[in-house]
């Protein structure tokens, strides 16, 4: 694969350095699975409080 | 048999409805989730870590690779004591009083001496000098093949691992037996070996060259430095900045506490823990208390808020 074919596929975001880990006690952490689990549980909590779309039907 | 009379039960019909298309809502989480996954993908790719093989670990580390494959000479390496499914060597993963690997048996025999050592020798073209070690080794009897075995490895202690720095010893065909694997291994052609052992053409079982790896230091040094090994959270890391399996955190957190942490038996425990989580949540609506949760915790009322208000308004609870 010639270099320019392997620019235009590189990814935008390179994740492929060093990890970040965050330790506290026994507990240890990525900073990218922290930023998932964050992300459900905003997921989880809109689910929870954005109201459900109406039907145009609906009686 | 007595029947009991069923209490008159309400006609669906007089409920309230509202218009649902399954289809619609099937297509457009499909086309959300497609569409989410590609634009991910195109901005973050996907770990790209090159594979660690017997011939980069022989590349990498040819002192670690030489003294693992002393030690599965010898029999004395972590899969030569593993006990079952590979052996007889130790009784294995015990629940309690109960054996639980021993309950399955030696159901994959590997006997390392001849699976990593002389077989991959002996299947490969060797100078006589190879092979008339191979042929005197294994002659030998099992004492006479521990002293050689034991004098190496005592001199390799002795060299800090570099096998070019050994003093002269007795020996015997070991360390011609050991050069002779290494170049295999750096050439590449112990990684083929190992999977056609079997004599399957077409060979996805990799268990003898992943145990092989296992026994060294090098793969569990490489795993450290990703923070994938087991006192490291490793089951829910993933390599560089990519996130891993969040939902093994339960799994995983038992290996970083006690008993768990530091038991022979660590793995049985976890299963043990584990399955007897997984039943109190299978039975969780029997289990007085715990199935109640729910009522002090009514996150139900919150998503049919609307349906409750309702029923407020019209005098219910």
């Amino acid at each position: 694969m010639s270099a320019v074919t392997q620019g235009a596929l590189a990814a935008a975001v390179d994740l492929n350095g060093p990890g970040h880990y965050l330790n506290w006690g026994v507990i240890q952490i990525s900073a990218a699975n922290l930023v998932i689990i964050g992300v459900m549980i905003v997921v989880f909590v809109l689910a929870l409080l954005l109201p459900f779309p109406k039907g145009r039907g609906r009686r | 048999m007595s029947r009991r009379s069923r209490a008159a039960e309400p006609d669906p019909y007089s409920f309230g409805s509202r218009p649902y298309d399954l289809v619609k809502e099937f297509t457009i989480a499909l086309v959300a989730v497609l569409a989410l996954s590609i634009a991910l993908a195109a901005v973050f790719s996907s770990p790209d870590k090159r594979p660690v093989t017997i011939a980069t670990w022989a590349k990498a580390d040819s002192a670690d690779f030489t003294a693992t494959a002393l030690a599965e000479l010898d029999g004395t390496s972590g899969t030569a004591q593993y006990g079952p499914p590979y052996n007889n060597a130790s009784e294995g993963q015990k629940l309690g009083p109960v054996g639980l690997a021993n309950l399955m048996g030696v159901t994959r025999p590997i006997d390392t001496a001849q699976d990593f050592v002389i077989r991959p020798l002996r299947s490969a073209a060797q100078t006589a000098i190879v092979s008339s070690a191979v042929a005197r080794y294994t002659a030998a009897s099992g004492a006479q093949q521990n002293t050689w075995t034991g004098n190496y490895s005592n001199a390799l202690d002795k060299a800090n691992g570099d096998p070019t720095k050994i003093a002269p010893g007795d020996y015997g065909p070991v360390p011609t037996m050991l050069t002779a694997l290494l170049a295999q291994a750096r050439a590449g052609s112990l990684d083929g070996q190992l999977l056609t052992e079997s004599g399957v053409f077409y060979q996805t079982d990799y268990t003898l060259p992943l145990l092989f790896l296992a026994d060294g230091s090098y793969l569990a040094n490489l795993a450290g430095q990703d923070h994938l090994a087991g006192t490291q959270w490793g089951m829910m890391n993933e390599t560089g900045n990519y996130p891993g399996q969040a939902w093994l955190w339960l799994y995983t957190f038992w290996y970083q506490i006690s008993p768990y942490n530091n038991s022979t038996n660590g793995d049985a425990l976890v299963w043990g823990t584990m399955a007897v989580l997984s039943l109190v949540f299978v039975f969780l609506p029997f289990i007085p208390g715990l199935r109640s949760i729910p009522r002090y915790i009514p996150v139900y009322r919150l998503i049919w808020r609307e349906h409750y208000r309702d029923l407020r308004a019209r005098g219910g609870t």
